[in-house]
């Protein structure tokens, strides 16, 4: 019952909202005016606001009256004598065929007509809904288009400050690799001169002994007074 | 004096509306609206007119039903440029599309078949949106009476549809 409910509703519903062309045409209103006008020259058949009393009535009735029975009598008189004077009656065959060929024409022409309006019609109608269909595609073409390349351009943005973020990073750690670099061989080279400093003062102290050793060992060989003596005197 | 040509462009396009929902083209709708405004101007000849656009969607649903009837009378199909007009292209999914054209088509033949005066009721009612009263008034019955009726139209249509719904599956 629900579901049936449902389809009734459902029916009405679509019939209802159903999309109605703008209208009337401009032509159906003026042939309209046209045909109102037509009508309104036409006497009406009523005529309202002329009362009519009673025994008048009464005496148009009685009038009527006689007048249709005259008609009645006419009638059937006439009926009776065109039955007896009728020679037979008329062929319905050759009657549609007389019939047929100018009602087949004034159909055709009428169609005609129709179909030609239609056609103007349905022509301008489709050429508006072309019209329609094509600036909605275009506009919808045009946003999704607008959509799409401000997606790849925030893509891009984004890609780019991510490379530039990754090569800052880079250059941070190969500056801070030299740095270490930098103060290790520093310190080495301190080490290194320090260690030659010393051992060059150690050598330098030997060789000093050395060197008097060796004096000394040439002096007790070969004394020269002079000198030996110049230094005791200085002792 | 009745100044159409201010009525006609007052509630002329109420006046299309009603007519070329129920026919479905342009053709039928012309014809249909120039009989409303005839209808019209026949019936102020004979009593005062309060209400021009309740009366005129009364007349236009009523001229659009006996066209509805005529239509659906027939017995050879016509060359029919209808569902070229009403095509649309808005539609997301052209299987739904076809369905509702098809649900229309369905709904207005269901209304061309019922008693005039139960589409009339049926119509005024669900497409105009007018109240039982205002119905009532616009057709010269009782509340009652435009109650009783379009229950059973309601009863008609939900029978049809019913039945035409079991034809497709």
């Amino acid at each position: 019952m629900v579901e049936d409910k449902d389809i009734l509703e459902r029916a009405a519903e679509v019939l209802k909202n159903e999309e109605i062309p703008p209208g009337p045409p401009q032509e159906v209103v003026e042939a309209t005016i046209s045909k109102l006008a037509e009508a309104s020259e036409q006497p009406s058949t009523i005529q309202i606001g002329s009362r009519i009393r009673i025994r008048e009535r009464l005496k148009a009735m009685n009038s009527l009256n006689k007048v249709a029975a005259a008609a009645v009598l006419l009638i059937v008189a006439g009926y009776a004598v065109g039955r007896l004077s009728a020679p037979r009656p008329p062929d319905i065959k050759e009657l549609r065929a007389a019939l047929e060929p100018a009602i087949r024409q004034d159909l055709l022409n009428e169609l005609n007509q129709r179909l030609q309006a239609s056609y103007v019609h349905l022509r301008d109608d489709l050429d508006r809904q072309y019209r329609q269909d094509m600036t909605r595609a275009a506009m919808q073409i045009l946003a999704a288009s607008n959509t799409v390349t401000n997606e790849r351009l925030a893509a891009l943005i984004e890609s780019i400050n991510e490379a530039q973020t990754q090569d800052r990073q880079w250059f941070a750690a190969a500056l801070e690799r030299v740095e270490t670099n930098r103060r290790r061989d520093s310190t080495q080279l301190g080490n290194a001169l320090a260690t030659f400093v010393v051992e060059t003062g150690d050598e330098l102290q030997r060789t000093k002994r050395d060197v008097a050793r060796a004096l000394e060992d040439v002096l007790l060989d070969n004394p020269a007074p002079d000198l030996l003596r110049d230094d005791s005197d200085q002792e | 004096m009745i100044d159409w040509n201010t009525i006609i462009k007052e509630h002329g396009p109420g006046v299309w509306q009603t007519a070329y929902r129920l026919l479905g083209n342009d053709a039928d709708a012309a014809d249909c609206f120039q009989e409303t405004f005839v209808s019209a101007l026949r019936f102020s000849r004979r009593q005062r007119v309060r209400n021009f656009s309740a009366l005129l969607a009364r007349l236009a649903t009523a001229r659009a039903i006996d066209q509805l009837r005529r239509r659906f009378r027939r017995v050879q199909p016509t060359t029919d440029f209808d569902d070229c007009i009403g095509v649309e292209s808005e539609s997301p999914c052209p299987q739904e599309q076809a369905a509702q054209q098809e649900l229309v088509a369905k709904v207005r033949q269901l209304i061309g078949e019922l008693p005039p005066q139960e589409a009339q009721v049926f119509c005024l009612r669900y497409l105009n949106d007018m109240s039982y009263r205002q119905i009532a008034e616009q057709l010269s019955i009782s509340t009652n009476s435009a109650g009783v009726l379009l229950h059973r139209a309601r009863a008609r249509l939900r029978e049809s549809l019913k039945l035409s719904a079991q034809e497709l599956e």
